[in-house]
């Protein structure tokens, strides 16, 4: 059994697609077979929602008059940064808010990200440079979705294959990105949907590349390239699925058109704002092989557990454990029962594929071939300059 | 019938017996779901009581006899259904269960009856989405 992206792309235009979640292909394999499936299913769609720190926006505000080169920038208290052209600016999602005074507040990037995706309006104040060219030195307004030109998402990481499950081995209550960690390995926290990740379903990247379309926050976004730490090199188990986080890429896409419901900020206490992020991604079912991949079940994936009571880039590990350990509930760390909890919305997750498989069943979304393949091999690299 | 309520007890009255006597002399049984007591300060018990109607009707008003005070309001976790997200970081600080996904559809679910108000999960959900309702 062979496939074309091309014949596959005549098949949903015909609206004659058929197009099948991760989820309902993992139990359709079970059920039927990989030949019989194969055949069967033209498309399948891979989703998540989780926490993605590393998403951003572009926003270019359009010029003042008299215009201004703005060299600092606040978004409903969040600083922007203005380094760029002059009525550019990028706006991060973990960056917190800032009282006039100085004082960080409890939310963030994230959060104005998605009120201006709301459409609601968002205060600016910004800085300029006096120069010849820009001579007014300051600005407060209103904007919103609707009154600046480009409002995108460029986002350096999303998408994690695969990640860590934190615990925590000291005394006292810890406060991290996978939110708390409570003392004496109280809780473990994973922020990974295991086997319904879009990543864990290609595992060498075959099928995605510079260039792909997805389902980004709602609306359509494309590959750029490799993202931030990308790490494909990252040890793998014999189905290709990598023993922690591995390959990862950057995306980016028109934020005007995509829906606060799956960009949503988020605040981790006493650690800072983020943002939870809808990504999704089809997979086109060229032959078999890509089947078998897909149909790898949350027993055949593993994470480390990782004692995040030791601030150090390396944490001790207590070892590997199945995401289907993890679902259960509780995994076991040195002979004690350990609950655990995820962050990463399995409900959400399948959503994303369902909305995606609906828009490429109604024919409005048709696969795309990679224009350049993402790097198989990046060497991973850690700063220990001293000065 | 069942009845949860909020016992606030006056510096004297925390020397009674209270769930003793509920059991006693009104065949109540009361289930401590939450308790702040200490001698010589004023203490606090969130209970459910299991027992007749009329003999919890007495009961509630014996204890106001002696100086209880009694509210049948008493402190409840809400989750904002808008606002969150069916992430689950909630159900790994949650002492008893009483918040889990669905086994199938992975959405939140929070069994009122299990919940202690210990209050955990409200700085734990990210998006802001648990508080109490006073």
């Amino acid at each position: 059994m062979q496939r074309t992206i091309a014949q596959i792309n005549d098949k949903i235009r015909q609206q004659q697609a058929q197009v099948c979640t991760v989820k309902e292909l993992k139990a359709r394999v079970a059920d039927q077979g990989v030949k019989a499936v194969a055949e069967a299913v033209d498309v399948i769609t891979t989703g998540t929602f989780e926490p993605m720190e590393s998403t951003g926006a572009v926003l270019n505000l359009g010029h003042t008059d008299p215009p201004i080169k703005i060299r600092q920038c606040w978004l409903d208290g969040v600083p922007a940064y203005a380094g760029l052209g002059a009525v550019d600016v990028y706006l991060g999602a973990t960056m917190p808010a800032e009282t006039r005074e100085g004082e960080l507040e409890e939310r963030g990037g994230g959060h104005v990200l998605e009120k201006l995706i709301a459409g609601k309006p968002v205060q600016l104040r910004a800085i300029g440079q006096a120069t010849d060219c820009y001579p007014r030195s300051a600005l407060e307004t209103t904007i919103s979705r609707d009154t600046i030109n480009q409002f995108y998402l460029s986002n350096p990481r999303n998408l994690y294959q695969n990640f860590v499950v934190g615990v925590n081995g000291s005394d006292r209550l810890l406060h991290t990105y996978l939110g708390p960690l409570h003392p004496n390995l109280g809780n473990a926290v994973y922020a990974h949907p295991g086997a319904l990740s879009p990543l864990l379903n290609d595992p060498d990247l075959e099928l995605i590349g510079i260039g792909t379309k997805i389902f980004l926050g709602g609306g359509v976004g494309y590959i750029t390239g490799e993202g931030t730490q990308h790490f494909p090199l990252q040890r793998r188990l014999e189905n290709r699925t990598p023993i922690g986080p591995a390959a990862t890429i950057a995306v980016t896409g028109d934020a005007k058109q995509m829906h606060p419901d799956w960009v949503r900020g988020c605040y981790f206490k006493q650690y800072g704002p983020s943002v939870m992020l809808g990504v999704g991604i089809p997979l086109p079912v060229l032959d078999e092989v890509m089947v078998a991949r897909c149909a790898v079940s949350d027993a055949e994936i593993v994470a480390p557990v990782m004692d995040f009571s030791i601030p150090r880039r390396i944490r001790p590990s207590f070892g590997l454990v199945t995401y289907e350990q993890l679902k259960q509930g509780s995994i076991q760390i040195e002979g004690q029962t350990v609950r655990t909890a995820p962050l990463a919305s399995f409900y959400r997750a399948d959503q994303v594929a369902e909305l995606l498989k609906q828009w490429i069943v109604a024919g409005e979304f048709t696969l795309t071939e990679a224009v350049a393949p993402l790097p198989r091999e990046r060497a991973f690299l850690a700063q220990d300059g001293m000065g | 019938m069942k009845k949860r309520v909020t016992l606030t007890f006056p510096r004297r009255a925390v020397q009674m017996p209270v769930t003793y006597r509920l059991a006693k002399d009104f065949n109540v049984a009361a289930n401590i779901i939450r308790a702040q007591v200490a001698p010589n300060q004023v203490g606090k018990l969130v209970v459910e009581l299991l027992g007749d109607i009329d003999e919890i009707g007495a009961a509630l008003e014996w204890m106001e006899s002696q100086n209880i005070q009694v509210s049948l309001a008493s402190r409840e976790i809400v989750i904002d259904e808008q606002l969150c997200v069916d992430c689950g970081l909630c159900t790994g600080v949650c002492p008893t269960q009483a918040l889990t996904l669905h086994p199938q559809t992975a959405q939140l679910q929070f069994a009122r009856s299990h919940c202690v108000v210990c209050e955990q999960c409200i700085p734990t959900c990210p998006v802001q989405a648990i508080a109490t309702n006073f």
